[in-house]
């Protein structure tokens, strides 16, 4: 029986809490390498704004490694760009970089709720190339492989259109402010998100790694982020999954009562610790850490890195952040190789 | 008027809590009063504001306070520090030096650089900051520039800190005896051992830890060079 299931089926009952063995080895975040970009001879400054492009570089993990998942855009910038913000490619550098905001647009909270009842929101920024893209990957490998997408959470998403510093403080010293204005801004995620997955994204990341306690406190998180947190997952419809990075341990119960499918966790927070605190009903993705797996280790140590997510009980083997490029193709073999020998029947 | 002893201990008192608390209104009026004596202020730069400061860095590795918390202290401290520092009589004048600091290309993140920068700032360090999403050249042109006895790098994410061995290769090949610190969340010490930096925090989520290393840093390398010099 498993082994007749699509990765789209492994990946898509993983996600609904099923049991799936081998896990699946997956991504809710940026995946995409230079092993792949090479091959179709793309820069990755140039992907972001091309939806072929983009599309088909998308699709190369699944195809050279047989990574279970094909996840659009790369970048953090989708949601900002349709807000107003301008987005710095890097399209003139030589080194390989993951496209930031350079002019930010600082929406009001009156303005948060305007943007997210624009009847024209569908039409803005890359949200048609989303679609195009989309529709490219679908044509080439139909369902045989889940196609994620991701945006960012209420507070991150926050520090993308303005101010970072200023909002960690108001979070500490207008807190009625910060829940009105993240309330706002969690709208304007529902309308975005909602729009990919109405338009056939399989899959959601909500990405809130600004919240992590290495940033903000368990109270904050608990008083300030998780009740957007929790309007999101309310608002958006399809498999969502809570990606926060950093040590969430403190915070890994009241991310689960936040309402999401799966949640998403790093190397820095314990998987062990992680299951004790949310029992085994809750769906966690993880845990391994990309750079020092798939860059700087060898395949045997990145080998052993995979099959301790597996022995310590991930419901899906997933990366604590983008995967780096570089990542060296022996690794990601590694990684694959390791899912199948260890997931235990 | 020159003040008495209890006076003294009674602003240190204020400015360190004022900082630790988040109090500008008290910082204000404890370095106002402070100058208004006439006194030298740098012992109420550094056994008041200072010293609420290192509290605040215990508090944040006791998990107590979290970024918030530390930005707001760093404001406290500044409106101090602006008071204050026109009517200190620097000493040690040997021991300063002058720092490159920025965030590389790719990276918009400039908390962490920033109370980096605080603290070189408070110790008298003649500071350059670039920034952040600093193209990598611009740290060498600065360095040159400057002749600073120090570049300090910041990167707050693995895809951001790619940059980092480049321009370390690249200013270490010009001039091999500037010291290179790096820092940010991705930072570990096998990275900064990898890139050819000389040195970084352990706990790099932890900035104003690893702020109060780099002085540490600072602290040894100036020793050095003044053993050095025979003195």
């Amino acid at each position: 029986m498993t082994q007749t299931m699509t990765a789209r089926d492994r990946v898509m009952r993983a996600l609904a809490g099923e049991k799936v063995t081998p896990v699946p080895c997956f991504s809710g975040v940026g995946n995409v390498t230079s092993a792949g970009l090479d091959k179709l001879g793309y820069r990755f400054a140039n992907v972001h704004n091309n939806a072929k492009m983009m599309a088909e570089s998308a699709m190369t993990t699944y195809e050279l490694f047989g990574y279970e998942c094909v996840v659009m855009p790369f970048d953090l910038c989708l949601e900002a760009e349709i807000m107003g913000c301008k987005m710095n490619p890097y399209a003139d550098s030589s080194e390989l970089l993951y496209p930031t905001i350079k002019e930010k647009s600082t929406p009001t909270t009156e303005q948060l709720r305007a943007i997210a009842r624009d009847p024209e929101l569908a039409n803005k920024g890359r949200l048609p190339l989303m679609r195009e893209a989309l529709k490219i990957v679908r044509a080439k490998l139909g369902n045989q492989v889940a196609v994620g997408t991701y945006v960012l959470g209420p507070f991150t998403l926050g520090g993308q259109v303005s101010e970072l510093e200023h909002l960690l403080k108001n979070a500490f010293k207008k807190p009625d402010e910060m829940l009105e204005y993240l309330d706002a801004m969690a709208e304007v995620i529902i309308r975005i998100g909602g729009h990919l997955m109405e338009s056939g994204y399989d899959y959601i990341s909500v990405r809130e790694m600004g919240a992590t306690t290495d940033v903000l406190s368990p109270r904050v998180f608990k008083k300030i982020i998780a009740p957007a947190l929790t309007k999101v997952a309310k608002g958006l419809k399809g498999p969502r999954i809570l990606h926060i990075c950093g040590q969430v341990g403190p915070i890994i119960a009241d991310m689960a009562a936040c309402g999401y499918d799966a949640l998403s966790i790093d190397s820095k927070t314990s998987m062990k610790a992680a299951r004790e605190a949310v029992g085994p009903g809750v769906v966690i993705l993880g845990n391994f850490n990309p750079f020092a797996v798939l860059n700087t280790g060898d395949a045997q140590q990145a080998y052993n890195a995979i099959a301790q997510c597996v022995r310590e009980g991930v419901n899906g083997v997933h990366p604590g952040c983008d995967i780096w490029p570089t990542a060296k193709p022996e690794n990601i073999q590694a990684m694959m190789r390791a899912v199948r020998e260890t997931s235990a029947d | 008027m020159a003040m008495d002893e209890a006076k003294k201990k009674e602003l240190l008192q204020k400015l360190a809590q004022g900082v630790t608390e988040f109090d500008d209104d008290m910082v204000r009026e404890a370095a106002e009063e402070w100058v208004a004596s006439g006194d030298d202020t740098y012992d109420a730069i550094f056994d008041g504001l200072v010293a609420g400061m290192e509290e605040v860095g215990r508090l944040f590795s006791a998990q107590e306070y979290f970024v918030p918390e530390m930005l707001m202290a760093a404001d406290s401290l500044y409106i101090g520090l602006d008071i204050m520092k026109p009517h200190m009589i620097q000493r040690y004048t040997g021991v300063r030096g002058t720092v490159v600091i920025g965030t590389v290309q790719g990276d918009v993140h400039d908390i962490g650089k920033n109370i980096v920068k605080m603290m070189f700032d408070v110790a008298g360090f003649n500071v350059f900051d670039l920034g952040r999403d600093v193209p990598l050249e611009e740290f060498l042109k600065k360095q040159l520039e400057t002749n600073s006895d120090i570049v300090c790098l910041s990167a707050m994410m693995t895809t951001t800190m790619m940059g980092m061995p480049k321009v370390i290769a690249m200013i270490k090949e010009k001039n091999p005896n500037c010291k290179i610190l790096i820092g940010g969340a991705p930072i570990t010490d096998d990275v900064a051992v990898k890139f050819g930096a000389d040195g970084t925090a352990r706990d790099a989520s932890n900035a104003l830890e690893e702020a109060v290393k780099m002085i540490v840093a600072l602290k040894n390398i100036q020793k050095e060079a003044m053993a050095k010099a025979g003195k």
